[in-house]
């Protein structure tokens, strides 16, 4: 417990998810944004159940694609974080349903001005 | 009646009928492409091969073949199902291949049929018949390649429209449907052509590669453009309007449709109103609902119900119309008008403004007079029915008024009122032919009706169809031909100047202080007095919203749920096919609500109840879609003094038939046929 950083491990998780945390958890590692990954420190014969604390707000797709491969035992153990590609971005969290989510350009909080479809009219104005 | 027997189903179908319609009665369904039903029998396509026991041993094309008593017909034995798969095979040798990209596909024949007659693959290795393509006009677009030469376009446009310019030359794989020498279809019918061909040879220009029928919401509606009230389908995709197809109705339009009405639907799109406008400081601003309403009102205060006004538009549905009366009458003002051309049309009985007759009683009729009127110009589905009935037998049709072609033989007695006088007295041979008809009819358009003595033509009419025999009991030949899809329908609500109330005249040129214009541009704007503050309703920007002080932005009639009432007078009801643009609203609902502003209330929230409301105004409004026909109860003439007839000529009332109201004038493809079929009035116009 004592690797895993405060705010993970109290704002992360709900009490239940704490107390077990704490009785079976071992701190397997955590990525950029502060997620923190456990492992079931007990071998109970077969395989070991993974799990995640959330930095913040629990949000599943907040798992970058190197742990989330780890957690759904894809891979025995993460992809390392050493062999990322020039090309590749930072993995970002699904922004959908949040003011930072997408919104086409002709929603009304982006500017409400699109392009030209089918389907349009002409409206009059006076003089024409 | 003849016994026939179809598949072991026994049928009685009257003699003279051919085997395809033995084979309909007994439910047995017969592929064809030649055969139309209201078509002259070509029995050229060969689809409709049956077998017929105690024939000789070969199929028989059905539609051209007579039905005989004891007949035992096969339409589904092994000899029939090889036929038509060869036929199948022969019409597909030089069809091309490119459903993909035609515009018939997924409503085309040769599709449907290939797909239940033909066989599965194809034997044929040699290259493709190709045809050069026909220039018809703006209308209709055409890919000869694809005709299968089943003449059925050559058959409507010699039979129906009456203008026998399409024809056939060569013969066998040569064979060409062409104009001869290319030139625009004159038709006002040519829009049917389209919907008759069973391939895609002929199809809409306007809508060529727009959309495919199954991506289209489709919605059973009223025509407005012309005052027959057409059924029509209206075809959606989203927010609008692709395409307007006729429906069938036998009693209206059959099942054929004017290219206004059909062609205009592009005008849905342009110049429209969606928004509220008021004039500030000489200048119209975009504004909003609140403050249209805040600035009609603040003229309002202090202003005496005889000081307002209100004229009813060609394209007005009833429950506006009844809703701008009732509005009208809260204000306290009497003054209100439909009649924007002037006609001298009397409201007191139902009989003076209506097509008695009706449009499928035309069929019945033995002779016919028109006066002031040009029903190819002002009803082409008329016009057509006076056709149809003209080729069925001898039909002494005489006109008076502007020579005209009307595609049959009409006997012009002169273009004078002085003629009229002349039947009346009954020193003009045709009031003989007349009195000798047993079911005589006359159609006064609304050329003979807008004019100064507008008033007396029409009480000379009634009374030459009351000395003519046209106003029995039985048979009613009084008949209006309208042009406005609202007028019959405003008469019915009184929508005409009530008890010291003014008329049009009266309120334009500065008879009224504030004249609220619903969808009424088809008048002289200037006309209207300098100080006068006009409130215009509407869906298109045209001559009324740029007069106007307050735009409203009302609804089309393919946007609002409307009652339309047509020059039969028959009850029908349009359907909302799309929602209005932007701002705009259903019209009734403008006024309810403006209504509400004021503290006035009108006593109706929804469509029930406004409806409600105008069956209380007009018991008329309660029967919808059917007309019972009636004869002449009370021959007691109009208003007007049938002797003061004017020595002027009688004037065309429309004279481009193209465009005619707010949507037509706003649609590019009218504003093409006009240019290609009405080349001197653009000339003028410019």
């Amino acid at each position: 417990m004592d690797h895993a950083p405060r705010h993970a491990y109290i704002t992360g998780m709900n009490i239940g998810t704490r107390i077990s945390t704490w009785l079976h958890g071992r701190v397997v590692g955590r990525d950029a944004i502060g997620n923190v990954y456990y492992e079931d420190k007990h071998d109970h014969g077969g395989r070991r159940r993974r799990w995640v604390a959330y930095a913040g707000e629990p949000e599943a797709s907040k798992v970058p694609p190197e742990w989330h491969a780890w957690l759904h035992y894809t891979t025995d153990a993460p992809l390392p974080a050493q062999g990322r590609r020039p090309w590749q971005k930072p993995h970002l969290a699904n922004a959908t349903g949040t003011p930072a989510g997408y919104r086409p350009p002709g929603h009304d909080y982006s500017g409400g001005k699109r392009a030209a479809a089918t389907g349009d009219y002409e409206a009059w104005t006076p003089g024409t | 009646m003849v016994k026939v027997t179809v598949d072991g189903i026994e049928v009685e179908v009257p003699a003279g009928s051919n085997v395809l319609q033995a084979c309909e009665a007994a439910g047995k369904e017969i592929p064809r492409f030649c055969y139309h039903e209201r078509l002259s029998v070509a029995g050229n396509c060969r689809m409709c091969l049956v077998e017929i026991e105690k024939a000789p041993p070969k199929p028989f094309a059905s539609c051209a073949y007579p039905v005989n008593d004891g007949m035992v017909v096969h339409t589904d034995s092994p000899m029939v199902r090889k036929a038509r798969r060869g036929v199948m095979e022969f019409l597909l040798i030089n069809h091309p291949l490119d459903c993909p990209i035609c515009d018939q596909g997924g409503e085309c024949d040769l599709q449907d049929q290939a797909v239940a007659y033909g066989t599965d693959r194809s034997r044929y290795e040699e290259n493709k018949r190709a045809v050069k393509d026909k220039n018809l006009g703006p209308l209709v677009k055409t890919v000869m390649t694809r005709c299968i030469h089943c003449t059925r376009c050559i058959r409507f446009s010699t039979e129906v429209a009456g203008v026998p310019e399409l024809g056939a030359t060569a013969r066998g794989e040569s064979m060409e449907v062409g104009t001869y020498v290319e030139k625009a279809l004159t038709s006002e019918l040519s829009g049917n052509l389209i919907d008759i061909c069973p391939v895609g040879a002929l199809t809409s220009k306007p809508y060529a590669f727009v959309a495919r029928p199954w991506e289209l919401k489709k919605t059973d509606s009223v025509d407005v453009l012309d005052a027959v009230g057409a059924n029509i389908r209206v075809d959606a995709r989203g927010p609008e309007v692709l395409r307007i197809l006729p429906r069938l109705n036998e009693d209206v339009n059959e099942e054929w449709l004017a290219d206004k009405s059909r062609f205009s639907v592009d005008g849905l799109k342009r110049r429209r109103l969606d928004s509220c406008w008021v004039k500030r400081d000489g200048k119209l601003r975009k504004a909003s609902w609140q403050e249209a309403f805040e600035a009609i009102a603040a003229k309002l205060a202090g202003l005496s119900g005889d000081r307002v006004g209100a004229v009813a538009g060609n394209l007005a549905d009833a429950e506006s119309m009844v809703a701008l009366k009732d509005l009208m009458a809260a204000l306290g003002s009497a003054n209100l008008d439909c009649r924007q051309d002037g006609a001298a049309l009397d409201a007191s009985c139902r009989d003076f403004y209506n097509f008695n007759t009706s449009i499928a009683g035309i069929e019945e009729a033995d002779a016919l007079l028109i006066v002031g009127s040009n029903p190819r110009r002002e009803a082409p589905l008329i016009n057509a029915r006076i056709r149809k009935r003209v080729l069925a037998g001898p039909f002494p049709v005489a006109g008076i008024g502007p020579e005209a072609d009307l595609t049959y033989g009409v006997d012009w007695l002169g273009n004078a009122p002085a003629v009229l006088a002349s039947l009346l007295d009954g020193t003009h041979p045709f009031a003989a032919t007349l009195k000798a008809a047993n079911k005589p009819m006359i159609i006064v358009g609304q050329g003979a009706l807008a004019r100064p003595d507008g008033a007396a033509v029409l009480a000379a009419c009634w009374k030459l169809a009351a000395q003519t025999g046209m106003l029995g009991a039985e048979w009613h030949g009084f008949n209006v031909l309208h042009t406005a899809a609202s007028r019959v329908g405003a008469l019915d609500l009184g929508f005409v100047p009530g008890s010291k109330g003014k008329g049009l005249d009266a309120m334009l040129g500065g008879g009224v202080d504030l004249l609220w214009l619903l969808g009424a541009d088809e008048f002289d704007t200037a006309r209207i007095g300098a100080g006068t503050f006009v409130v215009y309703q509407g869906h298109h920007g045209d001559r009324g919203a740029a007069r106007a002080d307050v735009i409203l932005p009302g609804a089309a009639y393919t946007e609002k749920n409307g009652t339309y009432v047509n020059t039969e007078g028959r009850v029908q009801r349009g359907q909302l096919a799309v929602y209005p643009p932007g701002e705009a609203r259903e019209d009734w609902k403008i006024l309810r609500a403006f209504s509400g502003f004021i503290d006035k209330p009108l006593p109706y929230d929804n469509l029930t109840a406004i409806r409600a409301r105008l069956e209380q105004a007009n018991p008329v409004f309660a029967r919808t879609n059917v007309l019972p026909r009636f004869g002449c109860s009370d021959t007691a003439g109009p208003a007007g003094e049938p002797t003061a007839l004017s020595g002027a000529p009688f004037r065309p009332f429309i004279e481009n038939y193209y465009q005619t109201d707010p949507i037509s004038r706003a649609s590019p493809t009218m504003a093409e046929c006009t240019e290609t079929y009405m080349p001197t009035l653009r000339q003028a116009a410019e």
